[in-house]
């Protein structure tokens, strides 16, 4: 068998040989004889190199003899760069380190959640370490950052936070006017979304935009933070990073979260009064209701909640912050945890708060 | 090495945002030649080489490779400049979610119509060029500084270009192993046929490596010197040129 390669060994020209003649190649074996004619090559790239070599490392595998015609010296110029038994591993074979057996990844999967519980837990030991000794010297508290992450998160957030806020009192008036026109009370429709947003759906929505605006930002700030070994600096000037990058934004997402859930709550509240001044129901009469029904029972259950979710955000967005992997695709990773971390840890808590409520009395 | 300019840099002037940083630069660059840009630090030099990568335009002058303009002209033009190099920037700049194999094969993928197979083998010969075979399925992360820049220029030899243009190659990177890579530079110049355009300050590495080199100076916003290394050790056209090779700070 003669294989004649091209005046230019390039990739385009490669491509062709090695899917039209190494099917065929693949039946040579002990005995057999390949001719490699290379006498018209006058160039040669990476490609025109891999084909000599994989052809030479099918003549050992198979056994088959090959003779060159080399006028230009081209495959004796290639064997000299690359021994190929080098290349002795088939090339579709090599595979990167990666798991794709089920069973394997499940396994590390539940590694990796037990780990994170254990660093998530260690973290929390650090921040509360770290807030016992601000509460002993407040100075040491990097005020100028925590207003900082105040504003980013609060100012910032506020006009999202309203316009969510609004709609979803607008879309809460909605669809209860449209049960309690029914029964002609929809004037209680205001009892409905005064309750509804003061207790519940404030402090729920005003957490899931901050999961997805604040912790998400918290971690990629963080995390690339790291990446760029900022954090190792802190480090060794012997500044704790909880204290020193942690402690200043939860501060701030706990602190504003409560301010935001006020707004969300509001906007929310106007949203229902526009849908109910459309049903001829007075601003005046919505405005009574609203107030009858706001007890401060549920406006501070409501805040406090939206407290503690500020916390959670804070701390899940910079826990897997400083946990990053030194790479751009862990501050990626981070950055999706916060958000998935922070949005069940919220649910998790509400659904604490509406158990505990319930058995209070509240 | 032939006499035949490859990179042509006619009356550039570098800078970001209409604010110059060098003013009328022109030198050419010879097939073959290991050509070094060199300077203090905050001279131009790596802005000087984003002009020549087409990354960014230069606020005026023109820089064409092997006859095409690299910014300014068609598309075509442009692609076809692009093909002809590959670049390594000073961090590797690998992809850290792909393995060294998948990092060199990726140029393949995107640009050849070769099969799985031969993509694999001829990325595993470039990784097997500098050194880094044993390594081809590990991730960026999990090899030292030095064998990142290796594994960069594989990847930057992926599609055989004729240039190659390597941004602060030793930065970071101790002596032996700063040496280590000068070695390969030199190896592959000599086995692969390459153009290297080099942007360094670090005086082992040019003096071991540079064919030619240009000299890039802050205050005047010019080349101030140009020649082969040992020349301009020797007679230094002006005082900044001995300073920068005899390592003397800068005089009041």
């Amino acid at each position: 068998m003669v294989l004649t390669l091209p005046e230019s060994c390039s990739a385009g020209e490669v491509a062709a040989l090695w899917r039209d003649a190494l099917p065929s190649i693949a039946k040579l074996s002990n005995g057999d004889a390949l001719v490699l004619d290379a006498d018209g090559v006058k160039r040669c790239d990476g490609s025109g190199e891999a084909l000599i070599v994989e052809l030479f490392r099918r003549s050992a595998r198979q056994g088959f003899a090959i003779t060159c015609r080399d006028g230009a010296r081209i495959v004796e110029r290639t064997l000299s760069l690359f021994k190929t038994d080098a290349f002795d591993k088939d090339p579709g074979l090599l595979s990167p380190k990666r798991n794709t057996h089920t069973g394997e990844q499940v396994g590390w999967a539940a590694v990796r959640i037990f780990e994170d519980i254990c660093e998530q837990l260690a973290f929390l030991g650090e921040v509360v370490v770290s807030g016992c000794s601000l509460a002993v010297r407040p100075g040491r508290l990097r005020l100028r950052d925590t207003m900082l992450h105040f504003e980013r998160a609060g100012i910032d957030a506020l006009p999202i936070t309203l316009l969510i806020g609004f709609l979803l009192g607008l879309i809460l008036a909605f669809l209860s006017a449209a049960s309690l026109q029914q029964f002609g009370v929809e004037v209680y429709v205001a009892n409905l979304i005064a309750i509804g947003l003061f207790r519940e759906l404030g402090p729920l929505i005003t957490a899931i935009i901050l999961a997805g605006r604040t912790g998400s930002a918290f971690a990629a700030e963080l995390g690339t933070m790291k990446v760029n070994e900022e954090i190792d600096a802190l480090t060794t000037f012997g500044l704790p990073p909880v204290r020193f990058l942690a402690l200043p934004r939860v501060i701030a997402a706990t602190l504003v979260m409560p301010i935001l859930s006020i707004f969300a709550t509001l906007s929310g509240l106007l949203g229902g009064l526009i849908v109910l001044m459309g049903m001829s129901i007075p601003a005046v009469t919505y405005w009574q209701h609203v107030i009858d029904s706001s007890t401060l029972t549920n406006i501070l259950l409501g805040l406090f909640k939206a407290g503690v979710f500020g916390l959670l955000v804070g701390l899940v967005g910079c826990s897997h912050g400083l946990q990053t992997d030194r790479s751009a695709d862990g501050v990626g990773r981070a950055a999706t945890a916060a958000v998935v971390g922070s949005l069940i840890l919220i649910t998790i808590f509400d659904g604490i708060f509406a158990v505990l409520s319930y058995l209070l009395g509240i | 090495m032939t006499e035949e300019t490859v990179i042509h840099v006619e009356h550039v002037d570098a800078g970001y945002d209409a604010e110059p940083i060098l003013l009328d630069v022109s030198f050419g660059v010879r097939r073959g030649e290991t050509f070094v840009i060199l300077g203090g630090s905050g001279c131009g030099k790596s802005t000087l080489l984003k002009h020549m990568i087409g990354l960014t335009p230069p606020l005026a002058g023109e820089i064409r490779i092997e006859g095409d303009r690299i910014s300014g002209g068609s598309e075509e033009e442009r692609a076809r400049a692009l093909r002809r190099f590959g670049v390594t920037y000073q961090s590797g700049a690998l992809f850290g979610s792909m393995t060294l194999l998948e990092n060199v094969c990726l140029p393949l993928e995107a640009f050849t119509d070769l099969p799985h197979d031969a993509r694999n083998l001829v990325a595993e010969m470039k990784l097997e060029l500098v050194g880094l075979k044993p390594y081809a399925d590990y991730f960026p992360a999990d090899i030292s500084g030095g064998m990142r820049k290796r594994a960069a220029i594989a990847r930057a030899l992926a599609l055989d270009p004729e240039i190659l243009f390597l941004d602060e190659p030793s930065a970071g990177l101790d002596p032996v192993t700063s040496a280590d890579l000068d070695r390969l530079i030199l190896r592959l110049r000599a086995t692969q046929r390459i153009t290297f355009v080099i942007v360094t300050h670090e005086l082992a590495s040019i003096f071991a490596i540079a064919d030619r080199c240009i000299m890039l100076d802050k205050p005047s916003r010019r080349i101030i010197a140009e020649g082969k290394p040992a020349d301009l050790r020797e007679h230094p056209p002006c005082a900044a040129v001995r300073a920068f090779f005899n390592r003397e700070p800068d005089t009041p």
